[in-house]
């Protein structure tokens, strides 16, 4: 086997590569930077892999002597870290790798006595320090700031405290590409997943997590009210909505709506309610984007639901502000309206009460997730910015539109990766046709 | 890294398989409301064309000028007409595009100057001052007689009788844009300084106007001189030392074999416009057959790898007649200019949709043979949703009428007076805002808009467009303009039909023989291809675009 098919074959392996079902044809390092010279020796590769199309993607690689991923051994992780800790450059090829700290943060987590990776993650590796720091490895890189990077800093720096600290991180730039290659983090010690205390809770005692959703909607109203508050940073300065933009936003769902009905099979029972519905969906979307008043668009989560919190200390952690991976980064940094985070957490409400029969065995209580939505809205409306989102019944159009957006996404990814979850996102479908458009 | 890091990847041949959308900026969107486009409307404007999928903008040029030939008559090289700006509204503007993934390129003529522009004015006044050799100057009107004059309709001779400086003058377009005198070192210092100073600003490169015309030589007609090339391959060296992924393209209107002179070696300019196959784009839709299209893409000569052809269906100017020969003008004339209020010098002031009857499924296939040639694709403001001209406004302003957004007031261009407006919007039943608009476009899922947005987006799932091999089927029904384009593992079968009614044809597929045809919009399985001739039928001016493909699935 050629050099180049063994890092083929190394790549598409792993479970952080992002097109599986691909043809990979080439591979080649573009740029790489020694961490650490003596046993083990570990170094930083920027790798380019090539498909059949001739299209390609970008991963970043932490490979030891034997072109092993070195980030499963402790002592590579904690050179990575030390580097870090640093500030300095280190060259590469053509470029040099960038290590940054944050001021003050620099006493937490020094002894990296224990390092301990992250299961279940998919497009990134995490690791933890003595539970106090974790380090966030981006895995498929593209040229640009990453928004978790660009989010993090800027929500400490304007003082909203639901979120996991900003220590530092480290980037590569150079004439291939500028590109953010990971961060560290204060982690979260003792935090409870959202979606994993939702399950729970649901099944125990469903009131209490209901008034813990009003304080979340609390916290998403305020890191909105946060994120639309600067107007001196035009990556962040809130902007008006163009008269074009719910045109855009109609086009584009529309045009996923009817990609995602093209592919549904006839063999699968579950899609059956929703099978041959695809121009009613459509009309549903014509006529829920007859939108009044727009509000603002903000720089926002962009992939938000309840695994993307955590409970830590009686309050919520707000995590991962990458966006949604299959999007490409000027898209993910793009503004939109807050409202477009409001529905994914509603969504992922459906999602928890439908998973509960699946994964704990037993029914949520009645009426959980309109009380969860209204609970969460109620909140949510105390604590955001009134000028960033639409008055009136503008409010919820935009928001149901934003919900369907987010079924129909949800639709095509359980239809690809777990076809046992595919009537949660139909029901969510089903449930938004039979609802009157709010006038 | 600093937050205002570039934003792209690098790739030195970028434009080989990207989208331009050329835009005139004094018409795209009025953010101060005074009537006219500017770069802080343009701005607001940029998820508009991130959304469409445009990868590279192309600007006219934007310069203070006097405005006598819509601004290629440049009066200062250093700055920004006060309509459309400051140079601090451009480079937020460049920024903000790159963050969205599009590139920018400008005009620049280099050719010649306004005759506004101080250093002619201090030529003509000092004719032994440090200016009085930028321009070309002469006591005899006769000499390089060879020259032909290009704007016809206006100009009676290529040299204007200057009164203060008691010369004449050399000017290969207007008698207001004197040209500069490339023999003059001065002046080739001062023209890179302008390339330096504007890509240090942030610009992706240049479409360098009137290119062909920059030197003057006895015996000769003036166009392509090698002095030129070689002035040009100088420039290409001076910006590939200092920046990276930058492009040149080159607007010369000539026939293919002069044209690839301006690729050099790969070591002149990076793109140059195709402009014989655009009019036999139209003949072959008009007289429905494809040998136009397979003769001119036959006599375009191979290109340097890193170089590639600006295709076009039309743009700011006139549907150029220039490279076509006198019979095909003659026929273009009577077929697509039957008012003569349609026809500029050598060439027909209309856009596209009127220019195909406003027909959705010629524009569409248009589109589909545009998209499928070797080259990359260039998109005229507006074309997109269908936008209609207007005959009566004079020069080439009726294709330069405001963008239209939505069926609001002046279609959503401005909101200041309607009379204060650089241009009326078009307000006719057929063309105008109230019928033809972006908003309703992208609202409706059948628009050509929506329509022309999933075709981009095809094409960018497939580099093969702009990077793969070209090569004609030549079925034996004429009116079935028929090729393969080839890249790494991509097979992509081309079959376009230029006529008015359904036809068959049956395509030699022979050496693809065993792949399976998968239609590319609907991604639906075709019959394998066999020994025998491939058959297919297509509806009226209908295409279909397959990708050849290995049976994966058993």
């Amino acid at each position: 086997m050629t050099e180049e098919q063994a890092l083929i074959e190394f790549v598409t392996s792993q479970r952080w590569f992002g097109s599986k079902t691909r043809d990979a044809i080439h591979a080649r390092v573009i740029d790489c930077a020694v961490l650490r010279d003596e046993d083990p020796r570990i170094e930083v590769q920027i790798v380019e892999i090539g498909f059949d199309t001739g299209t390609h993607e970008t991963y970043q690689l932490v490979v030891d002597d034997g072109g092993f991923d070195a980030l499963a051994d402790p002592r590579s992780v904690r050179e990575l870290v030390h580097m870090l800790r640093t500030g300095r450059n280190l060259p590469a090829g053509e470029g040099v790798v960038e290590f940054g700290t944050i001021e003050g943060m620099a006493a937490v987590g020094q002894e990296l006595r224990e390092a301990r990776p992250i299961s279940g993650e998919q497009s990134n590796t995490s690791i933890v320090f003595d539970e106090e720091l974790i380090l966030k490895v981006f895995r498929r890189l593209e040229a640009g700031i990453n928004p978790e990077l660009e989010m993090l800093r800027f929500l400490t720096q304007h003082g909203f405290e639901n979120i996991a600290q900003l220590a530092g991180w480290y980037a590569y730039g150079g004439p291939p590409m500028d590109t953010t290659l990971g961060i560290l983090q204060r982690f979260v010690a003792n935090g409870q997943d959202g979606w994993e205390l939702a399950l729970d809770s649901l099944a125990r005692e469903p009131e209490g997590f209901v008034a813990r959703l009003r304080r979340l909607g609390e916290v998403t109203g305020r890191m909105h009210t946060v994120l639309g508050s600067d107007t001196s940073d035009p990556n962040f300065c809130p902007e008006e909505t163009s008269v074009e933009s719910v045109g855009l936003l109609t086009a584009s769902v529309d045009e996923e709506i009817e990609q995602v009905f093209l592919d549904i099979p006839d063999s699968v029972d579950e899609l059956g309610p929703i099978r041959g519905r695809g121009e009613e969906v459509r009309e549903r979307l014509r006529m829920l984007t007859n939108v009044g008043g727009r509000g603002r668009v903000i720089r926002h989560h962009g992939d938000f639901h309840l695994g993307q919190t955590l409970w830590a200390n009686n309050d919520w952690v707000i995590i991962d502000f990458e966006g949604e991976p299959a999007r490409s980064l000027p898209e993910r940094r793009r503004k939109r309206s807050p409202l477009r985070d409001v529905a994914g957490m509603l969504r992922s409400f459906a999602y928890a009460a439908s998973a509960l029969p699946l994964l704990r065995g037993v029914d949520p209580p009645a009426g959980f997730e309109e009380h969860a939505r209204s609970e969460f809205l109620a909140g949510y409306r105390e604590t955001v910015d009134p000028t960033l989102v639409p008055s009136g019944s503008s409010f919820e159009r935009l928001l149901a539109v934003f919900e369907l957006e987010k079924a129909v996404y949800e639709l095509r990814y359980e239809m690809n990766n777990r076809p046992e979850w595919i009537a949660i996102p139909v029901a969510g479908i089903v449930r938004m046709l039979a609802e009157e458009v709010p006038v | 890294m600093s937050d205002g890091g570039h934003w792209f990847e690098r790739n030195p041949t970028w434009f080989k398989t990207a989208v331009f959308y050329e835009i005139h900026l004094r018409g795209f969107f009025d953010g101060n409301d005074d009537g006219s486009g500017d770069f802080r409307g343009l701005t607001e404007k940029l998820d508009y064309l991130q959304e469409i999928g445009v990868d590279c903008i192309w600007l006219l040029p934007f310069y203070p000028s006097p405005l006598r030939d819509g601004g290629y008559d440049i009066a200062d090289f250093y700055s920004i007409h006060p309509d459309y700006g400051t140079v601090e509204d451009f480079r937020l503007f460049v920024d903000q595009a790159h963050q969205r993934g599009m590139r920018v390129i400008a005009d620049l003529v280099m050719n010649h100057t306004s005759s506004d522009h101080p250093w002619f004015q201090a030529s003509r006044s000092d004719p032994t001052g440090p200016y009085g050799d930028f321009y070309v100057w002469g006591d005899d009107d006769t000499r390089w007689s060879e020259a032909r004059i290009i704007f016809l309709d206006t100009e009676p001779s290529n040299w204007t009788w200057d009164p203060a400086r008691g010369q004449y003058y050399w000017h290969r377009f207007f008698s207001h844009q004197p040209d500069l005198n490339y023999d003059n070192p001065e002046v080739q210092e001062q023209m890179l300084n302008v390339l330096r100073f504007w890509l240090d600003l942030g610009l992706d490169g240049f479409r360098l106007d009137a290119v062909p015309y920059l030197y003057e030589r006895d015996g000769t007609n003036g166009e392509n001189l090698d002095e030129t090339h070689e002035f040009l391959k100088r420039v290409r060296a001076e910006v590939d030392a200092r920046y990276q992924d930058r492009v040149l393209l080159a607007e010369a209107n000539q026939w293919p074999d002069d044209v690839v002179q301006y690729f050099g070696d790969g070591d002149e300019c990076q793109m140059a416009f195709h402009f014989p196959v655009m009019p036999r784009m139209f003949m072959g839709v008009r007289r429905e057959e494809a040998l136009p299209m397979i003769e001119i893409l036959e006599r375009t000569p191979e290109i340097p790898d890193n170089a590639q052809w600006g295709l076009f269906l039309r743009n700011h100017d006139e549907l150029t007649l220039e490279m076509v020969t006198d019979d095909e003008r003659d026929y273009m004339y009577e077929e697509y200019a039957k008012d003569p209020r349609m026809k500029l010098n050598l060439g027909i002031r209309r856009r596209l949709a009127p220019l195909l009857d406003n027909g959705r499924p010629e524009i569409e296939l248009m589109h589909a043979i545009l998209f499928s040639l070797p080259g990359s694709p260039v998109l005229y403001y507006g074309d997109e949703i269908g936008m209609g001209d207007n005959i009566y406004l004079g020069d080439r302003d009726g294709v330069r009428t405001p963008m239209q957004w939505t069926s609001d007031r002046n279609g959503g261009f401005s909101r200041a007076d309607f009379a204060r407006l650089y241009l009326p919007p078009q307000m006719d039943p057929v063309y105008g805002y109230q019928a033809v608009n972006v908003e309703a476009q992208l609202r409706q899922p059948n628009s050509l808009l929506r329509w022309l947005r999933r075709l981009i987006a095809l094409r960018k799932q497939h580099p093969v467009f702009g990077l793969g091999t070209y090569e004609a089927l030549r079925p034996e029904n004429p009116r079935i303009f028929a090729h393969i384009r080839t890249y790494e593992d991509d097979i992509i079968l081309c079959v376009h039909n230029l006529a008015r009614s359904a036809q068959a044809v049956e395509l030699d597929l022979s050496r693809w023989e065993g792949l399976i045809p998968e239609e590319m919009f609907g991604r639906t399985r075709f019959p394998r291809i066999g020994e025998l001739p491939y058959l297919l039928t297509l509806g009226p001016r209908g295409f279909f675009w397959f990708q050849l493909r290995k049976d994966e699935q058993g």
